[in-house]
C-alpha cells in the first residue's frame, strides 16, 4: 500500500488555490461582485491570464461554479468575479463577505482573440450580466488603448437597477475615446436612458460591419436576436464572436457535460465565433 | 395470449388515437421491447407472449395527447393509479386488456440454460422451448414465471376498453400472496440486515429501477440526487444505497402496483420489488387497500380520519 | 518476452491467492447469479466462464472517490476569521484485475486516453492505473449482444493489457505481454506454456473467428452527418428509454462523473462520482435552461460521443468496445450495435439485428 501525495507528482487540476475575499461591490439586487486574492502571494504574484478566461470558484462545503475573470490582466491587484445569485453554490458565494475564504481554480478555457482584433473597430453589444466578459476586454482595450481603433459599447438590462458596472458605465459615458449607448427595457427612477431592447437598438445604431468586429454577450434569447441582427447588418461570422455558459463541474474537458460534440464549454471556448458555432450546429 | 385478437383490436383502434404502444422484436426472442405505433403498416411487427414483460403504462403520462396501450393484469392497475393520481387523463387513454397466465423471468431462463445466447424460444401452451447453439432446451413455464406471476391475483385487466382474450381466474387470493414477504420477516432483524446490506453493496445507483417505475414522480427532486433538500451525498456506499432504496420504497406505499418493473429493471438483479410488497402487505393490513384496483377508490395515503380501525394510538405511560 | 506459462485449472485459486499476498485482486465472482468483478476473498466463487454484469473500470476508476478533502479552523490571531485546510492525499494500493475480457481492457484504454491525453491529466485516475495489472481472457464465446470486432475490437484482442489469459487442456495459458505482466507470471504455481501454445493461438483464431461470423469485421464507415442531424431520427431511436444509468454504469468506455461537496461540522470532503449523460438533469442549468432536456438528445450524445466526437479528439478511434452489455443490461434492451448501424446507413446486419 502506498500514499500518493498527488501534487507532487502530476499538477492536480481539481484542487483549488486558497484566496481570501478582498472586496465585495453589490452590482444589482442580484448581482454581486467578488474581488478575491490568492493566499500564496507567490502565485498571486506569478499569476497571468488572457481577457476571457474563467476561473471556478469554490465554497468548500458546497461547491463550484464558473465565473469569467472580470478583471483585466492589466490590473492585477485582485482578480474579480461577477455573480448572479441562481443556485446553491452562488447563493453561498453571496453570503461572503471580507476576509472570507474561498477555493479559485483559474485560469481555464480559452480567451477573446484580441491579437486578431488590433488595429480595428471593436463593437461590444451586452446584455445584463453579459457584460461582465465583455468588461473584461473593455478595460483591457482601454489599457492598450492605442492597439485598436473606434470602440463602441452598446449595453442594456432590464431596468435601471439591472445595469452592472455602474461606475464603470459612468466613467465610460465622460470619456472620449470611446461611445456608450446605454439601454433599457423599460425605463425606472433614475437618469432617464434609451428605452428599448439591446437587438433592437442595436438595429437602431445599424453599426457598419467594415473594419470591425462584434462582441456579444448576454442572456441565450438577446445573443440569439443580436446574432441575427448583425448578420443581417453585413458582419461576416468570423468577426462576431460570443461566450457561452453552460452546467460545469471540471471545468478541464474531462467530465462530459458541457461538450457542445467533442468541443467543450470549458475548454475549447468559452469564447467561440459564430463561423465556429455554425461549424459546431450549435444551437441556440 | 391472443396476438390475432390483439392485432384486430389496434387496427380499430389506431384511427382514433396518436399513438399505440404495444410490443415488437427485439435483439432476441426472449426479449421483445416496447413499441409506438403511429401507422397501420408496423400492426404487422406487434407481439405478443409471455416474454413480453415490460410495463408499457408507465409510458402514458409522457405521451402528449390520445395513445392506446396494451396492458396485462398487472400494467392495467398501473393505468388507474395514474388516473387516480391525475398523471394521465383517463378520457386520453384507450385501454387494449391483454389476460395473462404470466411472463418470464428472463433471469430464471437463462439460469435454466447455462446463459448461453439465446438464437430462437417460442411458447407452446405451458411450455418455453430455447434454441441455443447447444441445441433445445424444453423449460415448464411454471418454473420460469417471475415471481410477481405467482402470486398474481389479478390476471385479467382491471378495467379495458377492449379485451384481446378470455378472462383468467386468479390463481391466488389475497393472504396466500404475501406469505413469501411473511417467511422473509420471520427471520431475525440481524439477518434481514445483513440481506439487504449484502443486496445493495451492488447497487449502481443506475436509477434503472426508479425510472422503470411508473409512479415515481419526483424527477428532478429524486431524493438520491437534489441537494434541495440535500439529505443524501453521492458515495456509493451501503448506507446511501440502502437509504435511497428505502425512501423510494416508502414513497410507493398505498401506490405501487406491484408491476415488478423496479426488480425486472435491475441490472444486478436486486429483489428490490421485495421491498415493496413488503409496504403492500402492510396497507393490505392497515387499511385492507390494494392500490390500483378500482377508479372509485380513495387511496388511504390521500385521507384522512380522526380514528384507524387497525392503528393503535401511541399509549403514553 | 519470456517463455509462455501455464496454469492448471486446479490451481488457479492457489494463484490467485498468492497474487493477494503482495496486492488487491479483483476477479469476476458469483453472487446469486449475477457475476461482478470483486475483491477476490478465500470463500468467493469466480466464474469465467460468462463475462461479468458491469466492467471492472470501477477498480481504476471507482464510483465515488474524494478528490481532496477540507478543514475548517478558526485564524488564532483573528478568530472572526475562518480558514480552510485542503488535504488531496490518496491510498493507491497495488492493484490486478484476473479475468477481465478484451472488451474490458480496450473500455480501459478508451479511459486512459481521455485521462492522459489532455494538459490537465486526472492524477488520482493516474496514479491508479499505474499500479494496476490487467489480466485478460481470452472470449470463448460471444454472449448475446456482442459485437467487438464491429467496432475494432476481439475476443483475443490483447491491446492494454499485461498478461494474456486462453483456455486451453485443463488450464490457462498465460502470456506476459508487458513487464508487468513477466512480474505477475514470476510464479512457482505455474508451469511453463510451451507445449499448450499451438492450441492456444487455435482456440484465440477460432474465437475470432466466431466472432466475426457473428457481428462482422471491423467496420470504418462513418456516421452518415445528415443521418446524425436528424431530430426525427433520434426521436424513434430514444421512444422506449427510460433515461437510466444503467447503460453507462455498465458501459466499460464511459467516464462522466459529477463533482459535489460533503460537509459535517468543521470538515468535509469534494467528491467525484459516476454521472450519466442519460439522466434529464446532468445538463440542468441553475437559471432552469437545459441545452439536453429532450431524451432524443441525451441519447445522440451518448451515441455520438461514442461514434463520432471522440474519434474527432483521438485519431478515429470508436469509444465503444461492441461487449454489449448495455444491450442486455436495459431495461427496454436499447441496442447501440443497431442504432449505430442505422447512423452509418449501413445494410449490414449486428448481431441479432433482423
Amino acid at each position: 500500500m502506498s500514499s500518493e501525495q498527488l501534487t507532487a507528482a502530476v499538477k492536480n487540476p481539481y484542487l483549488p488555490d486558497l484566496a481570501t475575499v478582498v472586496g465585495v461591490v453589490d452590482e444589482t439586487p442580484n448581482i454581486k461582485s467578488f474581488r478575491v486574492v490568492l493566499n500564496d502571494e507567490e502565485k498571486m504574484k506569478r499569476f497571468s491570464f488572457e481577457p476571457g478566461q474563467v476561473g471556478q470558484l469554490s465554497v468548500f462545503g458546497v461547491g463550484e461554479s464558473t465565473f469569467v475573470i472580470n478583471s483585466p490582466p492589466t490590473r492585477m491587484e485582485y482578480l474579480q468575479f461577477s455573480v448572479m445569485k441562481a443556485g446553491e453554490a452562488t447563493a453561498a458565494l453571496h453570503e461572503l463577505s471580507l476576509g472570507d475564504q474561498i477555493g479559485v481554480r483559474a485560469p481555464l478555457g480559452n480567451w477573446f482573440p484580441y491579437r486578431q482584433m488590433k488595429g480595428r473597430d471593436i463593437l461590444f453589444v451586452g446584455g445584463g450580466i453579459g457584460l461582465a466578459p465583455l468588461r473584461t476586454l473593455i478595460l483591457f482595450m482601454l489599457d492598450t488603448r492605442k492597439d485598436y481603433g473606434d470602440i463602441t459599447i452598446i449595453y442594456g438590462a432590464r431596468s435601471h437597477a439591472d445595469l452592472c458596472y455602474k461606475e464603470d458605465l459612468e466613467d465610460w459615458g465622460k470619456r472620449h475615446d470611446i461611445e456608450l449607448i446605454l439601454t433599457v427595457d423599460a425605463n425606472s427612477p433614475g437618469p432617464p436612458i434609451r428605452e428599448g431592447f439591446v437587438p433592437t437598438i442595436l438595429n437602431e445604431v445599424a453599426p457598419k460591419p467594415d473594419h470591425k468586429v462584434a462582441i456579444t454577450c448576454g442572456p441565450p434569447i438577446m445573443i440569439k436576436y443580436v446574432l441575427q441582427n448583425l448578420a443581417q447588418l453585413g458582419f461576416k461570422d468570423v468577426d462576431v464572436i460570443t461566450t457561452l455558459e453552460a452546467r460545469m463541474k471540471c471545468g478541464i474537458g474531462l467530465c462530459g457535460r458541457c461538450n457542445i460534440g467533442s468541443s467543450f464549454i470549458c475548454k475549447d471556448g468559452p469564447v467561440f465565433s459564430l463561423a465556429e458555432l455554425k461549424r459546431l450546429k450549435f444551437e441556440m | 395470449m391472443n396476438l390475432e385478437k390483439l392485432k384486430e383490436i389496434v387496427r380499430t383502434v389506431l384511427p382514433s388515437v396518436d399513438v399505440v404502444v404495444g410490443y415488437k422484436k427485439g435483439f432476441d426472442a426472449l426479449h421483445p421491447v416496447p413499441c409506438f405505433l403511429t401507422s397501420p403498416e408496423e400492426i404487422d411487427a406487434l407481439v405478443l407472449n409471455p416474454a413480453c414483460v415490460h410495463n408499457l403504462a408507465a409510458y402514458l403520462p409522457s405521451l402528449k395527447n390520445k395513445a392506446a396501450v396494451v396492458v396485462k393484469g398487472c400494467d392495467s392497475r398501473t393505468v388507474v393509479q395514474l388516473a387516480q393520481e391525475g398523471l394521465i387523463k383517463r378520457e386520453n387513454v384507450v385501454v387494449i386488456g391483454v389476460p395473462c397466465q404470466g411472463t418470464v423471468s428472463v433471469r430464471k431462463v437463462l439460469s435454466a440454460i447455462n446463459h448461453q445466447p439465446v438464437i430462437g424460444a417460442s411458447f407452446e401452451n405451458d411450455t418455453l422451448v430455447v434454441k441455443t447453439k447447444k441445441g433445445e432446451t424444453r423449460l415448464a413455464l411454471h418454473d420460469v414465471l417471475s415471481d410477481k406471476c405467482l402470486t398474481c391475483r389479478y390476471p385479467t385487466p382491471v378495467l379495458s376498453d377492449h379485451l384481446a382474450g378470455e378472462q383468467i381466474e386468479p390463481k391466488t387470493a389475497g393472504k396466500e400472496a404475501y406469505q413469501d414477504i411473511r417467511d422473509f420477516d420471520a427471520r431475525s432483524l440481524e439477518e434481514r440486515r445483513a440481506y439487504w446490506l449484502k443486496e445493495f453493496d451492488r447497487c449502481i445507483r443506475c436509477y434503472a429501477c426508479r425510472n422503470a417505475c411508473p409512479l415515481c414522480v419526483c424527477r428532478e427532486s429524486c431524493i438520491a440526487e437534489t441537494r434541495d433538500p440535500h439529505w443524501m451525498s453521492q458515495r456509493a456506499t451501503q448506507n446511501e444505497k440502502m437509504m435511497f432504496h428505502m425512501i423510494h420504497a416508502i414513497h410507493l406505499a398505498g401506490r405501487c402496483t406491484e408491476c415488478g418493473e423496479c426488480e425486472r429493471a435491475c441490472p444486478m438483479g436486486i429483489p428490490v420489488a421485495k421491498l415493496k410488497k413488503k409496504i403492500n402487505m402492510e396497507m393490505k393490513e392497515l387499511f385492507g387497500y390494494e392500490p390500483g384496483i378500482s377508479m372509485d377508490d380513495k387511496p388511504p395515503m390521500y385521507t384522512f380520519k380522526v380514528e384507524e380501525e387497525k392503528i393503535e394510538e401511541h399509549k403514553i405511560r | 518476452m519470456k517463455k509462455a506459462r501455464y496454469l492448471k485449472k486446479q490451481k488457479e485459486k492457489e494463484f490467485i491467492a498468492a497474487l493477494g499476498a503482495k496486492a488487491r485482486v479483483y476477479a469476476p465472482c458469483l453472487e446469486d447469479e449475477a457475476v461482478l468483478f470483486k475483491p477476490a476473498e478465500p470463500d468467493s466463487t469466480i466464474c469465467l466462464s460468462r463475462p461479468a454484469v458491469s466492467s471492472p473500470k470501477s477498480v481504476i476508476y471507482p464510483q465515488s472517490e474524494t478528490l481532496f478533502s477540507f478543514r475548517f479552523k478558526k485564524d488564532a490571531e483573528d478568530k472572526r476569521r475562518t480558514l480552510v485546510e485542503l488535504d488531496d492525499t490518496i491510498e493507491v494500493p497495488d492493484t490486478i484485475i484476473f479475468g477481465a475480457r478484451p472488451c474490458d481492457a480496450r473500455g480501459i484504454a478508451i479511459i486512459d486516453r481521455a485521462f492522459s491525453k489532455t494538459d490537465t491529466p486526472d492524477p488520482y485516475y493516474l496514479a491508479r492505473r499505474e499500479k494496476t495489472t490487467i489480466v485478460t481472457l481470452t472470449c470463448p464465446e460471444p454472449s448475446s449482444g456482442c459485437f467487438c470486432t464491429w467496432v475494432g475490437c476481439g475476443p483475443a484482442e490483447t491491446s492494454n493489457s499485461d498478461v494474456m489469459m486462453t483456455e486451453v487442456e485443463d488450464g490457462y495459458l498465460m502470456e506476459a505481454l508487458t513487464e508487468k505482466g513477466e512480474a505477475l507470471l514470476e510464479s512457482p504455481i505455474l508451469e511453463d506454456g510451451t507445449p499448450y501454445e499451438a492450441q492456444a493461438r487455435e482456440a484465440q483464431k477460432a474465437a475470432h473467428e466466431r466472432m466475426v461470423k457473428e457481428a462482422g469485421e471491423t467496420d470504418t464507415t462513418p456516421v452518415d452527418p445528415e443521418t446524425f442531424d436528424s431530430q426525427a431520427f433520434w426521436e424513434k431511436a430514444a421512444e422506449r428509454c427510460l433515461g437510466c444509468g444503467a447503460c453507462t454504469y455498465l458501459c466499460p468506455t464511459c467516464y462522466c462523473f459529477n463533482i459535489t461537496d460533503e460537509t459535517v461540522v468543521d470538515k468535509g470532503e469534494r467528491i467525484r462520482s459516476w454521472d450519466a449523460c442519460m439522466f434529464h438533469h446532468f445538463t440542468l442549468e441553475a437559471s432552469g435552461h437545459n441545452p439536453r432536456a429532450a431524451k432524443a438528445l441525451r441519447l445522440k450524445n451518448r451515441i455520438g460521443h461514442k461514434f463520432l466526437y471522440y474519434g474527432e479528439k483521438y485519431d478515429g478511434i470508436i469509444a465503444c468496445s461492441g461487449c454489449g452489455r448495455c444491450i442486455r443490461g436495459c431495461p427496454v434492451s436499447m441496442e447501440i450495435s443497431t442504432i449505430a448501424s442505422a447512423l452509418k446507413k449501413n445494410s449490414g446486419t449486428v448481431s441479432g439485428e433482423q
